[in-house]
């Protein structure tokens, strides 16, 4: 199977992206780009980080949110690349080489962003790496995305050779998957192992991690591979479209599910807790936001209503607009939760009476703003050149029929 | 080596909070940035309403959550100048994380907004890689312990005025500021302390004033559940944070 697979053309349909609308969409997202670094940059060497909101009482905020987010989609993304190159769900081949691309895009985005916020970026490069502090789960975070990065680069290099299934594919395929295990795992824990911050202090918080990074990594992935094909299925190969008519929708269905279930535990605890540094996050800053609960109903539990119907989950156009609203659902999800660890202030008397409140600046909402742009730069120029619709030929040739057995 | 430690009796402290300004004149912090606080707190209500405060500088934990976070070890306990926790700031990268981890909220990242105007950054405009440079300044500024004035990016705190506590005699017990030998050496807000609710010492001599008042007038540590262990200890009435009731609910509670 290893060596019959290697070498073999690999198979893609019309990609939209290759003619105009890929150079006009790229353009914009350029524009954009150009923009919101610029101004970002502007504001951070002119008067640096006093032009974020955040304070030595608040001190994580948006950005870190964003390189959240980022980080475990692209984790997320890594796990569904995972189920047909480490555990053999063959049906989702049609889309495992877009998922390792976007992976290591989004990653890619989402560590710019983080280095905009830091103090002192080009330090972090010699500071981490000589001073070995294995104690800081930070420094462990460095080394897993490290890794991480790595093994998807390497994963992409062997998919774009059309090495399948060889053994070395495999086994790097074994490594990005642990990688990303750790990555988005120990990512967790940098929150989770606060137990000055009750909000986050949570040993099951990886778990928590994964599932909603694959969550928004899955939306992601159903909005880039509809945007690829012009939103048309007919230009699509039949296998992709036999996994986005099959397989796909109903393991989307499932993840939104179990994350709305995760937050409803999450919640339950919260609010029946006497702590008020976590029952007064739930009451009087996530439930008394009117964008927390827009984001919770729109963002999550009406896409999962949508998606429970066999009908509509089917649906190019219902797909996409629940993959659009999950995907700012989980953004306000990230914020929330990051925020949501600091509003509560910390040993601070009457000098913060109240819930700390912070509203993101115009220099953070930039940075925001860059790191999606930048993505879609990215991702519009793997499109064009990369040709990341590949699958090995038995499934690009199998008969849509034979690729819709089984569900993963 | 001394494990410097410092004793604070709230049943003589005010609350003037003149600690906090001999701190800040003494290490040339920005307002806000009050590596010395005092917190006020209101329990309870009417009949039995009190207002507590409490003096806050860094508790120089003896198992220092921050120190554990810090990817680079810019933040770092050191033993041999009497187990005070320091920021070297030609390593911090400005990451935040002990800000996050330090549960007694004693980390200043002072690359934010200005708690008032006239933004006191841009009248005195920062030199030779500081953030700011006042016309006064501590002369023993010493950055890999974050002495002196810090530059952009890092994260600054209280160092138990370590640039005078460095040369207290060898094997002293106290240093107490009404001794005329070592009152140089006393840290700031301890020298400046009116009621003198303060003490400072050595907690691994067993002879020292400190000890002595943490066993016969039984010296808490604030927090002590979070397992860091502070080398400040609390005298008295009062020695106790009241649970975080927002200002508007205090009725509700």
């Amino acid at each position: 199977m290893s060596s019959s697979m290697k070498g073999m053309t690999p198979r893609t349909h019309d990609n939209a992206l290759q003619g105009p609308l890929g150079w006009g969409l790229l353009v914009i997202a350029a524009v954009v780009m150009v923009v919101s670094l610029g101004f970002g940059l502007y504001q951070l060497t002119t008067t640096g980080h006093t032009s974020f909101n955040t304070s030595s009482n608040l001190p994580w905020g948006q950005p870190i949110a964003t390189y959240l987010y980022f980080a475990l989609a692209s984790s997320g993304l890594g796990l569904i690349a995972s189920l047909p190159l480490v555990f053999g769900f063959k049906q989702y081949y049609p889309v495992a080489k877009r998922c390792i691309f976007l992976a290591f895009i989004v990653l890619i985005s989402g560590m710019l962003v983080l280095a905009l916020e830091l103090g002192h970026v080009f330090r972090m490069l010699w500071a981490i790496p000589l001073n070995l502090q294995v104690q800081s789960a930070m420094f462990w975070m460095g080394v897993f995305y490290a890794l991480d990065l790595l093994f998807l680069l390497w994963k992409f290099s062997k998919l774009q050779g059309g090495e399948w299934d060889s053994r070395t594919a495999k086994q790097v395929g074994i490594a990005s998957f642990i990688g990303v295990l750790l990555a988005s795992g120990n990512l967790a824990l940098i929150f989770g192992m606060m137990s000055m911050r009750p909000f986050w202090f949570d040993a099951l918080l990886p778990i928590y991690f994964y599932f909603t990074g694959v969550t928004s990594g899955m939306a992601a992935l159903v909005f880039f591979t509809y945007l690829a094909h012009g939103f048309q299925r007919d230009r699509m190969n039949p296998a992709l479209q036999a996994l986005l008519t099959g397989a796909m929708p109903k393991l989307f269905a499932a993840l939104i599910g179990g994350t709305l279930l995760f937050i409803t535990v999450r919640a339950i605890t919260g609010l029946y807790s006497n702590h008020p540094e976590i029952n007064l996050v739930w009451t009087d800053y996530l439930f008394a936001s009117p964008l927390y609960n827009a984001a919770l109903l729109l963002g999550l539990l009406l896409p999962f209503v949508v998606m429970l119907s066999a009908s509509l989950r089917n649906r190019m156009d219902v797909q996409v607009l629940v993959a659009c609203l999950v995907f700012l659902g989980l953004f306000a999800e990230r914020f929330y939760f990051v925020v949501g660890g600091q509003v509560v202030p910390l040993f601070k008397g009457t000098w913060e009476p109240g819930l700390l409140s912070y509203t993101p600046s115009a220099t953070e909402w930039a940075l925001t703003l860059f790191g999606w742009s930048l993505c879609f730069v990215l991702y519009l120029l793997g499109e064009k050149f990369l040709t990341l619709g590949d699958m090995p030929r038995q499934i690009a040739e199998a008969p849509a029929a034979g690729t819709q057995a089984g569900t993963a | 080596m001394a494990k410097w430690g410092m004793v604070i009796d709230l049943d003589k402290c005010t609350g003037c909070q003149a600690c906090t300004t001999a701190c800040s004149m003494e290490n040339n912090t920005l307002p806000g940035e009050s590596w010395q606080d005092v917190l006020f707190y209101n329990a309870g209500e009417y009949p039995s309403a009190q207002m507590k405060w409490l003096p806050r500088p860094c508790m120089q934990c003896e198992n220092p959550s921050c120190v554990h976070v810090c990817p680079t070890r810019a933040t770092y306990k050191d033993p041999d100048a009497g187990g005070i926790v320091f920021v070297d700031w030609n390593k911090c990268i400005g990451c935040k994380y002990c800000m996050i981890a330090c549960p007694y909220g004693v980390r200043f990242y002072s690359d934010e907004k200005p708690l008032i105007e006239p933004d006191i950054r841009d009248a005195y405009p920062g030199e030779n890689g500081q953030l700011w440079s006042p016309p006064y300044q501590n002369p023993e500024e010493d950055w890999r312990r974050g002495i002196g004035i810090q530059p952009k990016g890092v994260v600054s705190k209280c160092t138990f005025c370590y640039h005078k506590v460095k040369h207290a005699p060898e094997g002293i017990a106290d240093l107490d500021e009404d001794n005329p030998e070592v009152k140089e050496y006393v840290p700031a807000c301890v020298r400046t302390c009116a009621p003198k609710a303060r003490y400072f010492g050595d907690l691994d001599n067993p002879e020292s004033q400190v000890n002595r008042l943490i066993g016969d007038k039984h010296g808490v540590r604030l927090k002590d559940h979070t397992g860091n262990k502070p080398q400040v200890y609390y005298l008295g009435a009062g020695a106790g944070v009241p649970a975080f009731t927002p200002a508007d609910r205090e009725n509700d509670a």
